[in-house]
C-alpha cells in the first residue's frame, strides 16, 4: 500500500485553501484521509504555510511519496532539508 | 507536469483560481481532469489508472484543459481584474481602519466595502458550485 502526501483543496470560490493530508494511494477522492498534517493559504498576503513537522517527518521517514506540490510547500517550509539532514546521520 | 517541477505550487494555485473563474466553460471531461490533478492533486499516473487511459492522454486532457483557463483569462482577464480588485479593496479597508471608532465616515466606508464586495459575488459565473471538501 502506498502512502502518499498530497494537498486537499477546501475553501471557499476565488479563494483556494488547502490541507496537506496523508493517505492511501487508492483512497477515493470523497476523502478519508489517514491525517492532516498542515495546512496552506495561497490567497493570503504572504501566503500562509502550516506544517506540523514532527509528523512530516515521520510520515517521509516510513517512506511516504510527497507528491511536486507538497515537495515544493515542505521544502519551503525548511521540512525536506530536515529530512535529508536526517537521513544522512542514520 | 514533470517529476519535481519547480513551481508545482504556484501553478495549482493558478490553474484553481481560473478554474474558479471559468468552470462553466470547460467540457465535463476537462473539469473531471483538472479536479483530479489540481484540486486532489492525483499524480498523472493515478488518474491513468482510475479511468483506464495510459499516462500521456491524461497529461494531454490536462495540458489542453489549462490552455483552454488561460485562453479565457486572456480574452475575458477575470481572475486578474479580481486580484487587482482584491488589493484596491485592502488598501480602502486600511484607510477605514484609520478613522475613529464609531464615526460616521468609518462606517460609511464599511458599509461601501461590503456593498462592493457582494456586487463581486452576485457576479460570480457559478454561484452554486460545489467545492470538494469543506468551506472555510
Amino acid at each position: 500500500m502506498a502512502v502518499r502526501i498530497r494537498l486537499k483543496r477546501i475553501g471557499a470560490h476565488k479563494a483556494p485553501f488547502y490541507r496537506v493530508v496523508v493517505s492511501d494511494s487508492r483512497s477515493p477522492r470523497d476523502g478519508r484521509f489517514i491525517e492532516e498534517i498542515g495546512t496552506y493559504n495561497p490567497v493570503a498576503q504572504p501566503a500562509q504555510v502550516n506544517i506540523d513537522e514532527e509528523k512530516a517527518l515521520k510520515w517521509l521517514q516510513t517512506g511516504a511519496q510527497a507528491s511536486d506540490t507538497v515537495r515544493n510547500l515542505l521544502s519551503k517550509a525548511g521540512v525536506l532539508t530536515k529530512f535529508h539532514e536526517l537521513k544522512q546521520q542514520k | 507536469m514533470s517529476m519535481n517541477e519547480p513551481d508545482a505550487l504556484g501553478k495549482t494555485t493558478r490553474i484553481n483560481l481560473l478554474f474558479d473563474f471559468y468552470e462553466t466553460l470547460l467540457t465535463e471531461k476537462q473539469r473531471t481532469f483538472l479536479k483530479y490533478y489540481f484540486h486532489d492533486d492525483y499524480s498523472l499516473g493515478e488518474i491513468a489508472a482510475e479511468f483506464d487511459i495510459s499516462r500521456q492522454a491524461v497529461y494531454e486532457h490536462v495540458k489542453r484543459a489549462e490552455q483552454a483557463l488561460e485562453g479565457y483569462e486572456q480574452k475575458l482577464g477575470l481572475l486578474s481584474r479580481h486580484e487587482v480588485l482584491q488589493e484596491q479593496l485592502a488598501r480602502l479597508e486600511a484607510i477605514g481602519l484609520e478613522l475613529p471608532v464609531g464615526s460616521a465616515e468609518r462606517a460609511a466606508l464599511q458599509s461601501v466595502l461590503e456593498d462592493i464586495r457582494q456586487t463581486e459575488n452576485l457576479i460570480d459565473v457559478n454561484p452554486n458550485r460545489e467545492v470538494t471538501g469543506d468551506g472555510v
